[in-house]
């Protein structure tokens, strides 16, 4: 990974309309309520907003028309994306769906599989999950341990999954199960795509330490599925997943979790700050333009096809580390009280507990740094 | 990268690797580069001056480089000095960047690389994400002088964002890349030290962290949370 290239970002179409007609439908629809669901806010779940920003044409945007999606190229979904992002629009309904596994479904899923899901998610109205992570499985991927065996009837499934965002509140998961008995490590996995209506299926909540309900475990209990919930080829689950989660780290949430923040620093700083706070938002600034500058030649190398894995996991580790950095940079200059009630102050109390998690979400940060060891040469 | 570009980047390597006198690179006609070609000069945009900057902040960071191509635009205010060291600053921290790897590639500690450590991969992996951040910040930093005809104002955002995030990443850089070397990183002798001396020196000049953090801030804060957002939107994408 000699020198980074800056690739060009070269949307089609009239890019700064697209931006001011967003941002105009924003300031019409947007939630005013609870500042604090603006950090962090691809997990904020909020299904009339999906449905509301779906019916706009704002969801689903590169899926084919055939399939109820608005035939966009990826780069207008970008710059979409980036908008809610830095709008800190409550986009978690529908996050997972529309940006991995509606594509994913279009890549590997079976014409039924497309006809079936693809028109929901580009609605807004389709939810979907992760089911990948288990007790025994977490950066160690390969030692899933859910099966799925072959019948006459269907697959059938038994294990368990954990950390799943969202589940509680989707109608599908995308689950990681061990198909072929006795394989082991990365061989003999696959993909099965369930609804989680389906007989045998128990979600639990786990609450996180803000307080929140937004991951869970689920239980598979003999779960029978039909044949045709197979996503892809069979046994070919470890590629096709480590394909989605490599090309997804790159993406604007990787650095803007904690833009909400920021955002109502400099409106507090007001127009002539104190140096110690001017200086912040200078380094914050310089910080935040570069990520972007990196996320989005990373975008466009990935829209022309290419597969910047390296690139993405250098935008993911920079980008965490500087929305996770963020919260404690501010703590450390502002006065603010832990239960102020001003806009500042709840957002930096919100940030401060949720950022742990950047870094570890995705994919942990020394994960992540191994696949850029990866890249130069040195594993 | 153009034909034309390529070309210049061979003159470039041809005329800097190894060089240790600025006379060569004088006769090469570097101080025209950026020179409007109706007035003598080869009418080279700032991505050619980064080019070349970046081959020179590799091959030769003791050579007044920058300064001879500036030279071409007669006296220039400090952001533009400023602008030409980032290029220089992405060019040496690659080359300590390039240095580390094939060394920790060839030295052996415990029977192994010490490349196959994890603890040095995942230092070299925070020094490569730092390396990425500049040659980023640089290109996008180049990309918009030109966008603007070097216009030092409409380009004063990036520049004051791209010396600070390369000021920032020095640290950062030379401290790991000395690191993984060892001892023989602190010798004379040994390449590193003539890219990261410079780094540590180019850091403080023309506007330290301090300087550019407010130049920034000020003019963020003068645009208010929203107000930062639209501007970054309406400069690129
Ligand atoms: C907010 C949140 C949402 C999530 N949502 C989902 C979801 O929707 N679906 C899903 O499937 N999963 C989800 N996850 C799980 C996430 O993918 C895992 O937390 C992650 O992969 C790490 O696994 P673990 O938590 O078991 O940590 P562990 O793997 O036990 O790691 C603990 C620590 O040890 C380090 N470590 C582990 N192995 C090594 C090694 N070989 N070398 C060096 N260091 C190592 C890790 O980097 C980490 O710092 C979510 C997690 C969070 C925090």
């Amino acid at each position: 990974m000699q020198g980074f290239a800056l690739y060009p970002f070269d949307p089609p179409g009239d890019v700064a309309a697209l931006r001011a007609d967003l941002r105009g439908w924003l300031a019409a629809n947007q939630p005013r309520g609870d500042v604090v669901k603006r950090a962090n806010c691809w997990a904020s779940f909020d299904a009339d907003f999906s449905r509301a920003l779906g019916a706009a044409g704002y969801v689903g945007m590169t899926l084919p028309a055939r399939y109820g999606g608005g035939d966009r190229h990826p780069l207008e979904r970008y710059v979409v994306i980036e908008e809610l992002l830095a709008a800190g629009a409550p986009v978690g309904a529908h996050w997972i769906a529309d940006r991995q596994t509606g594509p994913l479904i279009l890549r590997y899923g079976s014409e039924a599989q497309r006809q079936r899901y693809l028109p929901g998610i580009a609605k807004g109205e389709l939810y979907a999950c992760i089911g990948l992570s288990e007790p025994g499985a977490g950066s160690d991927l390969a030692a899933v341990r859910t099966t799925a065996r072959e019948t006459s009837e269907g697959w059938r499934i038994n294990g368990q999954k954990i950390w799943t965002t969202g589940a509680h509140l989707s109608h599908v998961i995308l689950a990681l199960v061990r198909t072929e008995e006795g394989s082991e490590r990365n061989a003999g996995l696959s993909q099965l795509l369930v609804d989680l209506d389906t007989p045998g299926i128990t979600i639990r909540p786990i609450i996180d330490m803000a307080g929140h309900h937004d991951f869970n475990e689920i239980f598979f209990d003999d779960v029978l599925v039909p044949h045709g919930a197979l996503v892809g080829e069979r046994g070919q689950g470890w590629k096709q997943v480590t394909a989605e989660l490599g090309l997804e780290r790159s993406g604007p949430e990787r650095y803007l979790s904690s833009h909400a923040l920021f955002v109502a620093l400099i409106d507090a700083a007001g127009a002539d700050p104190e140096p110690a706070v001017a200086g912040l938002i200078g380094e914050l600034t310089a910080e935040i333009w570069t990520l972007r500058q990196l996320s989005m030649s990373t975008a466009a190398k990935l829209a022309a096809g290419e597969d910047p894995m390296v690139e993405a996991s250098v935008v993911k580790e920079l980008g965490n580390a500087f929305e996770q950095d963020m919260p404690r940079r501010v703590q450390a200059i502002v006065t603010s009280g832990w239960d102020d009630a001003s806009d500042l102050a709840k957002l930096l109390r919100a940030l401060l507990i949720a950022s742990p998690s950047f870094s570890l979400r995705g994919g942990t940060r020394e994960v992540i740094r191994g696949i850029i060891a990866r890249g130069l040469g040195l594993r | 990268m153009s034909a034309a570009r390529e070309m210049l980047c061979d003159t470039a390597r041809a005329v800097l690797s190894g060089a240790t006198d600025i006379a060569p690179v004088e006769e090469a006609g570097f101080a025209l580069l950026l020179v409007p070609e109706d007035e003598g000069g080869f009418g080279g945009d700032w991505s050619d001056a980064h080019a070349v900057l970046h081959i020179a902040g590799m091959a030769a960071p003791d050579l007044p480089v920058a300064d001879l191509m500036l030279s071409g635009l007669g006296e220039v205010s400090l952001p533009y000095r400023a602008a030409a060291t980032v290029s220089l600053m992405a060019g040496a921290m690659g080359q300590a960047l390039s240095l580390s790897i094939d060394h920790v590639n060839t030295r052996q500690q415990f029977g192994r690389p010490l490349g196959k450590f994890q603890a040095v991969q995942q230092s070299l992996a925070v020094m490569a994400c730092e390396v990425a951040a500049v040659e980023a910040a640089a290109a996008a930093m180049a990309a918009r002088l030109d966008a603007t005809g070097f216009d030092i104002d409409a380009a004063s955002f990036e520049i004051a964002a791209a010396k600070l995030r390369a000021n920032r990443a020095v640290g950062v850089v030379t401290a790991i890349a000395h690191q993984v070397h060892g001892a023989i990183g602190f010798t004379r002798e040994y390449d590193l030290q003539r890219v990261t001396i410079p780094l540590m020196r180019w850091r403080g000049e023309h506007g330290n962290d301090a300087y550019w953090a407010q130049v920034l801030g000020r003019q963020v804060a003068g645009l208010g949370g929203r107000g930062l957002w639209e501007s970054l939107t309406a400069r690129t994408g």
